[in-house]
């Protein structure tokens, strides 16, 4: 039966509906600035009917749900793409600085190993003039330093790159913890059948956070994430987080463990696999092609003097130009230092006469032979620069080939779950004119009510 | 088709890249490279480094000659005057041995002679920068030393001789050692002298033409002799030239691989400040106005 009473009631539900999508709307609103929150929709369905034979009457409205629009799969291939861009930026900035060391100035190793060679071809033409040989030891001096300088700046720099993978399994460990207390309060809100949108909005973020700083593998369980590395080490497992911790290995660098396993080299992506990739992998090869070129110049040179005679007409045997560096070369660079301090025994004579320039001419065609790896100490230099220009330019290019894709998967998402003004002021009048409808039909029905009630009773 | 309704975060990021395209060309326009870091250009810039390391390279071979050359233009002066020297002693020579002198005459002429032979002593014992010219590579040590009693010159020094490299697969010998210059083929050039002296002093017409006669061929082995000097000098002079030439070479070759294309830079730079300016005002015209303004 149509009672007035029922329709009290269907119009109430109205109302009622209404406040509630008005309240999403709102929220969607204050929200508009919140980093990844996902708008919210109200699912307004219509109530169950009733049946009173021969008729079915509808009992209005109810707001079933306030539902957050997200894109999962959107959202997981954000993750991918932040760790990837994060891994080529940390990657990138760290190549950026090691490259300064190889810029052509008048204090870099290509221009002080050209100018030894110089002042020694100098020497060739006037082998027992003493000033001639004071500037073959002063050249030799200014290329030891060169070599010290950039190799003392890569072990600096190395030394900061270390101090960043402490901070950053410091936030790793943080954000893991963050997520487990996140899991925990949206599987209870889920267990009474509520929306944990909010928490559920705050765990993404956190998660991509996490994907910024390491190669993040998310493993949906229940109404709650596992978390682990992309090599299995696990992270957050419902509501329990796992730490990582970090030791320092025999060269003075921090390693990464998980429950107790060594996971250093299995972390190769987000900003702490960047960081890994510039301090164990980019940084040593450059260090290990300076110690050669270091080693091999020195060795060379010294082979050439001790086979010599010096000014005063003795041979040379154990008169070394360069100190000799350590048999496998290992820091070369950063100790290579100038034995000599007498001018005298150059070995430029390859007679004993004082005016003989033959081994002074041997010297210097070490300058054009193939004595570092089959090539010219200047050409191996080339090639050092080389290599770390075309590696810091491959991850420059790849940081922004995947910051161009990560901003346009955030456009997409942006487009699934971003908030509209426009969209959420439509929404607004509408839930207001259906408001104000509804409640102008509850004034109707008051007053029929009251008609009903001034009816005059019948009397016999 | 729903949008991203936030526009800015690809406002921003077109803006930055701008920036990064105008730092970039104002930085080729202040240093007027293109490579500014390996980074740029990794095949330019290790192209570069050789570059670099060549024209230092070049620049101390025209250092070297320049050393070189003045030594030998010494030693090649001093031969010019051994040779005159040893012509005048010839004249003298045969003027003595004609017969018609007397003994004051001869005393005359001996006491020139005399005077040729330390004169040619000195020239031998030529000293450049503290170095002995002809005494091969014991250039410390006087090469001709003059016997007072005997009267007789020894050669101290010894044989070797020494190269330079002054270029790529160029290397000049740069010396004569004296006992070459002067006593090449048989010959002896202070024994001639001596015997000449020894000659005038006896009066023998005979010993007297001899020692002309040995005179006569030391002078020509000298001449030839020092003919060395005459082409290494000329030798010096074309590396010279084709070492200015390779400097130039060098020098563009600095500049196509490195250096900015400063037209290019700025017409860039021109756009990407014109694209900057519209970025900014697209950003601040973006609606500032939605829905929520017209209702009331």
């Amino acid at each position: 039966m149509g009672s007035l009473n029922a329709s009290l009631a269907t119009a109430l539900s109205g109302l009622i509906a209404d406040q509630g999508a008005l309240a999403a709307t709102t929220n969607n609103v204050a929200n508009v600035n919140t980093p990844g929150y996902s708008r919210e929709v109200p699912v307004l369905v219509a109530s169950d009917p009733i049946v009173v034979e021969p008729l079915t009457f509808g009992t209005g409205v109810t707001l079933q749900n306030i539902e957050s629009i997200t894109d999962p799969v959107l959202e997981s291939q954000i993750q991918q793409q932040t760790q990837a861009q994060s891994q080529y930026s940390a990657l990138s900035s760290a190549l950026q600085e090691a490259q300064v060391n190889f810029s052509t100035t008048t204090g870099d190793i290509g221009t002080s190993i050209s100018n030894f060679f110089a002042s020694i071809n100098q020497l060739s033409t006037n082998p027992s003039d003493l000033s001639l040989r004071q500037d073959v030891l002063t050249a030799a001096g200014n290329l030891a330093t060169s070599f010290n300088n950039t190799a003392n700046n890569l072990s600096q720099q190395q030394g900061n790159l270390d101090l960043g993978v402490v901070q950053q399994v410091s936030q790793i460990n943080q954000l893991s913890q963050q997520i487990a207390q996140l899991n925990g309060q949206i599987v209870n809100l889920q267990n009474l059948d509520q929306n944990a949108g909010t928490f559920v909005d705050q765990r993404q973020q956190a998660i991509d956070q996490l994907s910024s700083l390491v190669d993040v593998s998310v493993i949906p369980a229940d109404n709650s994430l596992t978390l682990t590395t992309a090599n299995g080490a696990p992270l957050v497992t419902g509501l329990q987080s796992f730490q990582l911790t970090t030791q320092t290995n025999s060269a003075g660098l921090h390693e990464i463990y998980s429950e107790g396993n060594n996971i250093t080299s299995e972390i190769t992506s987000g900003q702490l696999g960047g960081t890994l990739q510039a301090r164990d992998q980019e940084i040593p090869a450059l260090e290990n092609q300076l110690d050669t070129l270091a080693a091999g110049i020195a060795n060379s040179v010294n082979a050439v003097q001790t086979q010599g005679y010096d000014l005063n007409g003795n041979l040379a045997t154990s008169e070394n130009l360069f100190t000799p560096p350590p048999a496998n070369t290992t820091g070369a660079a950063a100790s290579l230092s100038v034995a000599m301090t007498n001018p005298a025994e150059i070995a430029a004579s390859s007679d004993g006469t004082p005016g003989s320039n033959g081994n002074a001419e041997a010297m210097y065609a070490l300058s054009t032979g193939s004595s570092i790896d089959g090539q010219s100490p200047t050409d191996y230099y080339s090639g050092i620069v080389f290599n770390v220009g075309n590696e810091a330019s491959n991850a420059s290019a790849e940081q922004t080939a995947s910051a161009a894709v990560l901003q346009q998967l955030n456009d997409q998402l942006g487009s699934v779950s971003g908030v509209s003004l426009n969209e959420e002021a439509a929404n607004m009048v509408q839930y207001q004119d259906a408001y104000q409808a509804s409640a102008q039909v509850i004034t109707t029905i008051n007053d029929m009510m009251y008609a009903a009630i001034q009816m005059p009773t019948l009397t016999g | 088709m729903r949008v991203n309704p936030n526009p800015y975060p690809d406002l921003l990021a077109s803006l930055n890249q701008t920036q990064q395209e105008i730092n970039t060309d104002e930085e080729q326009i202040a240093t007027g490279l293109s490579v500014n870091s390996p980074s740029d250009d990794p095949t330019a810039a290790a192209v570069l480094v050789q570059n670099a390391g060549q024209t230092l390279q070049v620049d101390q071979y025209q250092r070297s000659i320049g050393s070189v050359q003045g030594e030998m233009q010494d030693a090649n002066s001093a031969l010019t005057s051994v040779t005159t020297a040893l012509q005048q002693a010839i004249t003298l020579g045969t003027e003595g041995a004609n017969g018609t002198e007397n003994a004051a005459d001869l005393q005359a002429i001996t006491v020139q002679v005399q005077g040729i032979q330390s004169q040619l002593l000195s020239l031998a014992n030529l000293s450049y920068q503290g170095n002995y010219v002809f005494a091969g590579t014991a250039t410390g040590t006087t090469p001709y030393v003059l016997d007072p009693t005997s009267n007789s010159v020894t050669y101290q020094g010894n044989t070797g001789t020494n190269k330079v490299t002054l270029g790529n697969d160029f290397t000049l010998q740069t010396n004569l050692p004296g006992s070459q210059v002067f006593s090449s083929g048989g010959t002896d050039m202070f024994k001639a002298v001596q015997d000449l002296i020894t000659g005038l002093q006896s009066g023998d017409s005979t010993s007297i033409g001899t020692a002309v006669n040995e005179l006569s061929s030391v002078s020509q082995a000298v001449d030839s002799q020092s003919v060395f000097y005459g082409n290494a000098l000329n030798e010096l002079n074309t590396q010279q030239t084709y070492l200015s030439s390779e400097s130039t070479q060098l020098a563009q070759q600095q500049n196509t691989e490195g250096g900015a294309d400063l037209p290019a830079a700025i017409t860039n730079l021109t756009t990407a400040q014109t694209s900057l300016q519209a970025t900014l005002e697209a950003i601040a015209d973006t609606a500032h106005t939605d829905l929520f303004q017209y209702l009331h």
